[in-house]
């Protein structure tokens, strides 16, 4: 069954993984910590829809990218925190690496056209 | 495989995994709205979003479709019932057929590597046989290098123990036969190459588990005891398993090593003779080696014997055929044709059942219009309906195909419990009739499920053309089946009714086997003399004649030519001069052979009309080569070793010097033919102790020829009955369908004043021309097929105008019932309250 991740106005597609998995780098959040951080780090451009924010987290749950774990939030319930793996952290240096050829190439398109 | 892993692992804990991503979600809401946001939105649709991402939602959705079509068949269990009850007989018709065809020709028998045993058989061109001469066996075993071992059995008549009436199967074998195989002995032990070779070893024989059951109460003390087998004191050594698996589901008594058959059978030359070709042969192919490489190699050792010992072979072209003969039966091609032929009466009534259900289900599935049209409204799409529609007709078809199974399994417990039947057979299914149940049953599922389901999707459930297919599919594979129960049934009365072309009643055969005792031919026709004048002065023999091949005896030999493009088949025989009165056949023109006549022969007067039609057959010649035959009579047909044959012709020869020792006496008795027995006993025992002739009662093997054709006749035709009574009660419910839920339509029809005929025909013209179609088709299709059948019709034609006429008259008035018994409630409708309702 494939997963339809279908990007919200502000969100390019396919880059909510890439972007969850950036914010995850510096350590283990729960899923409302990492929608808050997105859109804080993006000066509030960027909004992540909870629709698609869990469908996302459940895959890259399937993905082994990232683990789920007990914690206590900081309101003092017990909420599941994300954390990247090893494998998480090296499919972040992929998507890093293609993200810039990407951009890179696009930039070139912009300026020479 | 992390992945793979991952989910698998998310399936055995999706309850707490769920309940966590809920609670992550419940946690993600209480902040949001902490910050003043306030749109999370439909959390159980974003919860089934997530779950959607471990790939595990098509099982959701089975089960649910499992659940709720297991709560659909449990509120009409009527329908269930029925359903399943077709579909049963539908299915287990199949899997016994099926089980029948895998016992005999697919499992490999339980012995050691049954997979590189082959049977080795002479053949030429227009020549064969099973059997070959032991001194043939010899050679091809001692020369051959694509064989790793030889085995050869050989048959002989049965043999008397100790005093008993009552004889028994007896058979030598070469002493690796059980070694070969790996057969434990039961008790004792059985023959091995090391003890049992040599012509001096002491007298042994190896006893089956039935034979020491029932004649020796199963006496372990037997064992080393010493019994007479036909007179010659023989020491029991040991006893076959229950569950012995011999090879060619031959399987013998009496069981004695090859070597010392000369001992058993006096005077027998068995073992040196060149020309007796009395045993057969087994292979095991050494490793890496195919049977075609074996029969090259073969091949290549008939023309080096040919060179060494012409008499011990036909011609040029003779070659050992290697087949596979690890099976209980060895298949020949024309076996594989009449399991084809089985195989598709079988899967006709399949279609029968299928075609049934299916406009069951289409009726049902008006009934269910509403629940349907409920679920569509709200969102169900047409692949989901088609699929939980689906998944019930796979519920229904699983249900069915176990009570299939079960019907399949007491066909065949009963196959089974006939006497004679080899010990290690099991009535339980094995994989291969599980894969073909399977198989059928997604089959069966597809035939009668796909169409309404397709059907309902679309809305599309009041359209007559699906229901008129499958009504003529119905008639057209019930039409085939009766048609072939007709045919069967006429070739019974025929066998019962008809004179077989001679006076079997009164004929008793007489074998003294002379060849097996070592006569030679002025000996054996001395001892043939006096045993014909001892019969003659036995009061109640009115005549007694010689003949080689006796009616319905142990060999037949014929041969397969063309006349003027007509298959035929011919039966030679040698015989005495008054073998055709002894016989009753009666002379149509000519006479018979005079004493000692040479290059004479008589044939049968279906042969003299196909070979010469419309010309006298007198003095016409026959044979090839500078020895021609003429004809001096034409005798009427008397298919005496081919009964079933109507293609069957004879060509008889006069009897030679040679042919003495194999010579059998047949002798006419007025009276009860087995009151004889105890007088024709003792006339050979004064004649020649050594021998023990077969007496044969030719009229009880008549009858156990016929009560044979006369059992397939009756299941075929019960199979017949089944398959036409469900295509009835299809019809009956279809055409009560069809008048519901035109009760409004009719009703108006009568008030404004229909004839009682019109209203009918308004009902049931939309099957008339599904009903026509189907007999046209079915008749055709029996027509053509039933060509097949002919060996077993005993001279029925396959277009026997009566069974045709008696089949469709069956058929058309169940049929015709079947539609005017609900089509009546149409004629006695309560106009008012038809119209006033709704």
């Amino acid at each position: 069954m494939p997963m339809s991740i279908r990007p919200k106005e502000g969100m390019p597609p396919g880059a909510l993984p890439m972007l969850i998995l950036r914010v995850l780098h510096s350590g283990s959040l729960h899923g409302y910590a990492i929608a808050q951080r997105i859109h804080l780090l993006s000066s509030e451009v960027l909004a992540v829809e909870e629709g698609l924010l869990y469908p996302t987290l459940q895959k890259m749950l399937l993905k082994g990218w990232v683990t789920a774990d007990w914690g206590v939030s900081e309101t003092n319930r017990k909420v599941r925190f994300y954390k990247l793996t090893s494998q998480g952290r090296a499919q972040l240096k992929a998507e890093l690496a293609g993200y810039d050829r990407i951009t890179q190439a696009i930039q070139d398109i912009l300026r020479t056209a | 495989m992390g992945e793979l892993w991952r989910r698998i692992s998310y399936l055995f804990n999706r309850r707490r995994l769920d309940a966590e991503l809920e609670s992550d979600m419940e946690f993600h809401r209480e902040m949001a709205a902490r910050a003043g946001h306030n749109n999370f939105g439909n959390t159980l649709r974003m919860r089934e979003q997530s779950r959607e991402a471990w790939g595990w939602t098509w099982l959701d959705r089975l089960l649910q479709d499992l659940n709720y079509g297991a709560r659909i068949l449990a509120r009409s269990p009527g329908f269930t019932f029925l359903a399943i009850l077709i579909l049963g007989i539908g299915i287990g018709v199949n899997v016994a057929a099926f089980s029948f065809f895998n016992m005999v020709a697919l499992k490999l028998l339980p012995v050691r590597d049954a997979a590189s045993i082959v049977r080795l058989e002479r053949r030429s061109l227009d020549s064969y046989t099973s059997e070959m001469a032991y001194p043939s066996f010899s050679f091809y075993r001692d020369h051959s290098r694509t064989l790793s071992a030889s085995m050869a059995s050989l048959g002989v008549p049965p043999m008397q123990i100790d005093d008993d009436l009552q004889p028994f199967s007896a058979s030598f074998v070469t002493p690796n036969f059980f070694t070969e195989l790996g057969t434990p002995a039961a008790y004792g032990r059985l023959f091995t190459p090391s003890l049992d070779s040599s012509p001096s070893s002491p007298p042994s024989v190896v006893l089956s588990y039935e034979l020491w059951q029932h004649r020796f109460s199963g006496d372990p003390s037997i064992i080393g005891r010493t019994i007479h087998i036909s007179k010659r004191p023989a020491t029991v050594i040991g006893i076959l398993p229950y569950d012995f698996a011999s090879l060619g589901g031959h399987g013998p008594e009496i069981w004695m090593p090859m070597v010392q058959q000369p001992y058993f059978i006096q005077g027998s030359k068995v073992l040196t003779d060149w020309k007796d070709s009395s045993s057969r042969m087994w292979g095991r192919l050494a490793p890496g080696v195919t049977a075609k490489a074996a029969e090259q190699e073969l091949r290549s050792l008939t023309h080096e014997l040919r060179k060494q010992h012409p008499e011990a072979v036909w011609d040029e072209n003779e070659f050992l055929q290697v087949s596979f003969g690890g099976h209980l039966q060895i298949m020949q091609p024309r076996m594989y044709q009449l399991a084809a032929m089985v195989g598709v009466l079988t899967l006709l009534i399949l279609a029968v059942s299928c075609a049934n259900l299916g406009g069951l289900m289409l009726a049902r599935a008006v009934a269910r219009e509403r629940e349907i049209g409920i679920r569509i409204a709200i969102g169900a799409g047409r692949a989901r309906i088609l699929r939980q529609l689906f998944t019930e007709s796979l519920m229904l078809a699983s249900l069915g195909s176990a009570a299939g199974l079960g019907l399949g399994y007491a066909v065949m417990r009963v196959l089974l419990s006939f006497p004679n039947t080899p010990g290690w057979l099991s009535a339980i299914p094995d994989w291969r009739v599980m894969l073909f149940t399977i198989v059928i049953t997604v089959f069966a599922a597809a035939f009668f499920g796909l169409a309404p389901a397709l059907q309902i999707a679309r809305q599309r459930q009041h359209k007559a053309i699906v229901r008129q297919i499958l009504v003529g599919a119905q008639v057209a594979a019930s039409c085939v089946l009766l048609i072939i129960a007709a045919l069967l049934v006429r070739a019974t009365q025929h066998v019962i009714f008809t004179d077989p072309g001679f006076g079997y009643e009164q004929l008793i055969s007489v074998d003294p086997q002379l060849g097996r005792h070592g006569y030679s031919p002025e000996s054996a026709r001395a001892y043939l003399q006096r045993m014909q004048t001892r019969l003659h002065a036995v009061p109640g023999i009115t005549s007694v004649a010689l003949v080689k091949l006796p009616p319905m005896g142990h060999t037949v030999s014929n041969s397969n030519v063309q006349i003027n493009g007509r298959d035929v088949t011919i039966y030679p025989n040698w015989v005495e001069p008054g073998f055709f009165s002894t016989m009753g056949i009666p002379l149509k023109t000519g006479r018979t052979f005079l004493p000692g006549e040479k290059h004479a022969v008589i044939v049968s007067e279906s042969f003299a009309r196909q070979q010469w039609p419309g010309q006298n057959p007198l003095g016409k010649q026959i044979g090839e080569g500078d020895t021609k035959d003429s004809v001096v009579g034409v005798a009427g047909d008397a298919h005496i070793n081919a009964l079933n044959d109507d293609d069957a012709v004879e060509q008889y020869w006069p009897a030679q010097a040679d042919d003495m020792p194999g010579m059998v006496v047949v002798a006419r008795a007025i009276g009860e033919p087995g009151s004889f027995a105890p007088a024709i006993k003792s006339i050979s025992e004064s004649l020649d102790p050594k021998t023990l002739p077969e007496i044969r009662q030719i009229k009880q093997l008549y009858r156990e020829n016929v009560s044979r054709i006369e059992m397939i006749a009756t299941a075929v035709s019960a199979i017949g009955l089944v398959a036409v009574t469900m295509a009835g009660i299809g019809l009956i419910g279809l055409v009560a369908f069809t008048v519901s839920q035109r009760t409004k339509e009719i009703a108006i029809r009568i008030a404004v004043g229909a004839r009682p005929i019109a209203v009918l025909s308004a009902v049931l013209r939309q099957f008339s021309w599904p009903v026509t179609l189907g007999l046209l088709l079915g008749t055709t299709a029996a027509a053509l097929g039933s060509r097949l059948l002919r060996v077993a019709l005993y001279g029925v034609s396959n277009l026997d105008p009566i069974g045709y006429a008696a089949a469709l008259l069956v058929l058309s008035g169940i049929v015709a019932i079947a539609a005017l018994l609900p089509a009546r409630k149409a004629l006695r409708l309560d106009v008012a309250r038809a119209l006033h309702y709704d």
